[in-house]
C-alpha cells in the first residue's frame, strides 16, 4: 500500500515537472517532437545523402550542386569564390536563410576548395557562386582582371560567418 | 555488421576500463565499476589513435582496431591476475550486483528517463553532426582522416582563417574516426555510452544519499536541462568534459572524506582526461589545490610528500594538456596556434573580470535566457541552499565540498573569460556551465533538508515492515544518515563500495562516506 502511495507521488512529481513553466514548452517542442521525428525516420528510405540534405538544408544542397557542376565540367582544380554574408544580409536581405559556407565547411561538404573575398588564396578563385532568392548561379572567372572586378564589387561587404 | 563492431568496441572499452580500475586497486559497486570501466575505455580509445598519429603510424582500420584490441589485452592482465588470485567469483561480485532491488515507485522515473535517453540515442545514431564548431574542425578532420589515414590531412590545406576549431582536442576526432571506421558514417554514437554511463553513475550516487523518489526528481531536473540535453546527441567537447570533471571531483571529495590515496590518484586521472578533452580544465583543476593541501595537512603529511603527491595528481592533467597543445599542435600540424596571442593584453584592468562575473549571473543564471538554457535547476539549487542556510544554519562536509566546487567553477570560468577574451560568454562560458549541473545535483543530494525529508519518508515507508531498534525504526538500506555533528554517513549497503563492512577506514562511525570499498582485502579474507 505504501509503495502504491509512493508510486502515486512519483507520477505526481513527474506530472508537475513536465507541466511546470518552461519544462512543458521545452518537452513538447523537443523530446516529444523528436519522438514524432523518430516515428517517421525509422521507416523512411532516405540514403546518407538524403539525410545530410534534410539536416543541413539549403546551403548543403547548394554546395552539392556546385560539386556536381564541377564534376560534369571536369574542372581540374576548381576554387570556388563565395559572396560575403554581409552582402546577403545588407543588400539582398536573404541572410541567414541563404548564406555562404565558410571554406572549411565547404571543403567538409564537398571536398572542394572554397575561398572568401578576404582569403589569402582568393587569387586562385576560378568560379564565383552567386546566390539569390531566384536561385544559384555559377560564373566562371576567366582572368585576374575579372576577379579584381568581382572583388572590387564586394569590397564594401566584409566577409563574416 | 556496424552494430556487431559497436558491441565489440563496448566490450573492448569495458575490458580496458576494468583493467585501469584494477591498476588503481579500486573495488567499487558493480554499477560504478561498469560505468567507470566504460567511460575509462572510451577515454582510452580517444587517446590511442592520437598516439598512433604521434608515432606517424597510418590510421587504418587494422591499426586503429588493432591498437584498441592490444590495449584491452594488456589492460586485462590485472583483471586476469585477480581472477587467478580470487577465482571467478571475485570478478562476478565486481560486475554483478548481489541483490538488485527496485522499488515500484522508481519505475515511472525510469520510464521517463528511459524515453529521454532513447530519443537522444536515436538522434545520435540517425543524424549527422551539426554544430558548426564540430563541422569546421574536428568532424571534418576525422572525415578526411578516415579517407586519408592521417589526422594531418588535406583539410589543413584549405583556407581556415574563419575558424580555430582545427586546434581542438584529438578526443573528438579520434572517436569520430573509430566509429567511421566501424561503419557509422556520422560517427557520434560514442556519445550515448558517455551519456548513459553518467546517468547510471549519478542515479547510484544520489541513491546513496536520498530517497529514490528524490533521486528521480533530481535526475529528471538534470536531464531536462534543455541546453545540456541537446549536447547528448550533438557531438562537442563540453558534455564529455563535464562527465570526466565531475567524476574526478567525485573521487577527489571521496579522498577528502576517507583519506584513501587510491581515490586521490584516480581523481587525478579523471581530471587528466577532462583536461585532454578541454585544455582549460587544467586551470580549473589547479584551483582545487588549496583544499587538497589542507586535506593532506590534516593527515599530518610532510610538505615533501604533499608536493610529490600533488605532482602525481596533476601529472595526467599536464600530459592531457601538453601532448595535444605543446607537442601535436606545435610540432605536427602544418598550421600553428599561438595561445599566447589570445591572452588579454590589458590584464591590469580588472573591470572586465567583474563585468564577466556579473554577466554570468545576469545572463547565464537568472535571466529568461537562462531558463531556456537550464530550466529551473539553478533556482531549485539556490532555493534549497538558502533554505539550508536559514533553517539548518550548518552544511555537511560533503555539501561544503560540492558548494566549494560550484564556487570554484564560477570563479574559474570568469577568470578564463577575462584572461582569454576568445572564451566568450554566450558559447564557451555557457557550455562551461555544464560542469556546474552535476555539482548542483550532488550538493542537493547532500542538502540536510532533503536528507531529513528522505529519512522521514524512509521511516514512514519501512516502519511496519522492519523491527524497531532502541525504539527507533531502522532506516532503509542504501540511504544516508545525518549525524548530530552534521555529517552524512552511509547506511548499511550504501556507498559506491560494496557494502559497509568493506568500507574500511570509512566505517559509518567515522562519519564519512567513500566511493571505494577501499580496500580492505584483509577484511574480505576474514
Amino acid at each position: 500500500m505504501k509503495s502504491f502511495l509512493l508510486m502515486l507521488v512519483s507520477f505526481a512529481a513527474i506530472f508537475i515537472i513536465l507541466n511546470a513553466g518552461y519544462y512543458k514548452e521545452w518537452f513538447t517542442a523537443k523530446p516529444v517532437q523528436y519522438w514524432s521525428d523518430f516515428l517517421k525516420e525509422k521507416d523512411d528510405t532516405l540514403d546518407q545523402a538524403g539525410i545530410l540534405r534534410e539536416r543541413y538544408g539549403i546551403v548543403y544542397t547548394i554546395c552539392m550542386r556546385v560539386k556536381d557542376v564541377m564534376a560534369k565540367k571536369k574542372v581540374a582544380h576548381p576554387v570556388i569564390l563565395f559572396e560575403p554574408n554581409s552582402y546577403y544580409r545588407d543588400s539582398l536581405h536573404v541572410y541567414p536563410n541563404i548564406h555562404a559556407p565558410e571554406p572549411a565547411l565547404f571543403y567538409y561538404y564537398t571536398g572542394l576548395e572554397g575561398v572568401w573575398t578576404n582569403s589569402p588564396d582568393v587569387a586562385k578563385a576560378n568560379f564565383l557562386v552567386r546566390m539569390s532568392k531566384k536561385g544559384i548561379q555559377l560564373d566562371q572567372i576567366t582572368s585576374p582582371q575579372q576577379l579584381q572586378h568581382v572583388l572590387a564589387f564586394y569590397k564594401k561587404y566584409p566577409p563574416s560567418l | 555488421m556496424p552494430f556487431l563492431v559497436y558491441l565489440l568496441l563496448l566490450i573492448l572499452y569495458l575490458v580496458s576500463g576494468l583493467g585501469i580500475l584494477q591498476l588503481f586497486g579500486l573495488r567499487l559497486k558493480p554499477a560504478y565499476t561498469i560505468t567507470l570501466s566504460l567511460l575509462l575505455g572510451i577515454a582510452l580509445a580517444s587517446f590511442l589513435p592520437f598516439l598512433l598519429q604521434l608515432l606517424y603510424i597510418p590510421l587504418t582500420g587494422f591499426t586503429v582496431f588493432g591498437v584498441l584490441t592490444l590495449a584491452a589485452i594488456l589492460l586485462s592482465i590485472p583483471t586476469v591476475l585477480r581472477i587467478r588470485r580470487e577465482g571467478p567469483g571475485g570478478l562476478r561480485t565486481t560486475l554483478v550486483p548481489a541483490h538488485f532491488q527496485v522499488q515500484p515507485y522508481e519505475i515511472p522515473f525510469w520510464v521517463i528517463i528511459g524515453f529521454l535517453i532513447f530519443v537522444s540515442v536515436w538522434r545520435c545514431y540517425y543524424l549527422p553532426p551539426t554544430s558548426r564548431d564540430a563541422l569546421s574542425g574536428p568532424e571534418a578532420i576525422a572525415e578526411f582522416a578516415y579517407r586519408e589515414h592521417t589526422l594531418i590531412n588535406s583539410f589543413f590545406k584549405v583556407d581556415l582563417w574563419s575558424t580555430n576549431n582545427q586546434f581542438k582536442s584529438p578526443f573528438l576526432i579520434c572517436l569520430q574516426l573509430i566509429y567511421k571506421l566501424a561503419g557509422f558514417p556520422f560517427g557520434q554514437v560514442w556519445l550515448s555510452p558517455i551519456f548513459i554511463g553518467l546517468i547510471v553513475f549519478l542515479y547510484n550516487a544520489l541513491r546513496e544519499k536520498v530517497h529514490p523518489i528524490i533521486v528521480g526528481i533530481l535526475l529528471l531536473l538534470f536531464i531536462m536541462t534543455p541546453e545540456t540535453y541537446a549536447y547528448t546527441f550533438m557531438i562537442l567537447y563540453d558534455y564529455s568534459n563535464m562527465v570526466y570533471m565531475f567524476l574526478g571531483l567525485y573521487f577527489l571529495f571521496a579522498y577528502f572524506s576517507a583519506g584513501d590515496k587510491r581515490n586521490f590518484y584516480f581523481a587525478g586521472l579523471l581530471i587528466g582526461i577532462a583536461t585532454y578533452i578541454r585544455s582549460e580544465t587544467l586551470a580549473l583543476a589547479l584551483l582545487f589545490l588549496p583544499p587538497m593541501i589542507i586535506a593532506q595537512r590534516r593527515e599530518k603529511l610532510p610538505w615533501k610528500k604533499i608536493a610529490i603527491s600533488g605532482l602525481l595528481f596533476f601529472l595526467p592533467a599536464f600530459i592531457g594538456y601538453y601532448l595535444p597543445n605543446g607537442v601535436y599542435i606545435q610540432h605536427y600540424l602544418p598550421v600553428h596556434y599561438d595561445v599566447g596571442a589570445l591572452v588579454n593584453s590589458n590584464l591590469g584592468d580588472v573591470s572586465p573580470l567583474f563585468k564577466r562575473y556579473g554577466d554570468i549571473v545576469n545572463r547565464l543564471l537568472v535571466s529568461g535566457f537562462a531558463i531556456k538554457l537550464w530550466c529551473y535547476i539553478f533556482f531549485v539549487t539556490a532555493a534549497l541552499f538558502v533554505a539550508e542556510a536559514v533553517f539548518v544554519r550548518r552544511f555537511t562536509r560533503e555539501a561544503l565540498n560540492w558548494l566549494y566546487a560550484i564556487g570554484i567553477l564560477y570563479v574559474g570560468l570568469g577568470l578564463l573569460g577575462w584572461v582569454l577574451p576568445v572564451v566568450d560568454l554566450n558559447d564557451t562560458t555557457k557550455r562551461g556551465m555544464f560542469k556546474m549541473l552535476p555539482l548542483c545535483l550532488m550538493y542537493l543530494a547532500n542538502n540536510t533538508l532533503l536528507i531529513r525529508l528522505s529519512q522521514t519518508v524512509s521511516r514512514w515507508e519501512l516502519t511496519p515492515a522492519l523491527p524497531k531498534v532502541a525504539g527507533k525504526p531502522a532506516l532503509a538500506a542504501g540511504r544516508s544518515v545525518l549525524t548530530r555533528s552534521g555529517k552524512t554517513v552511509a547506511a548499511s549497503g550504501s556507498g559506491p563500495g560494496k557494502g559497509a563492512s568493506a568500507v574500511g577506514k570509512t566505517a559509518p562511525a567515522s562519519g564519512k562516506t567513500t566511493p571505494a570499498t577501499s580496500g580492505s582485502r584483509r577484511k574480505r579474507k576474514k
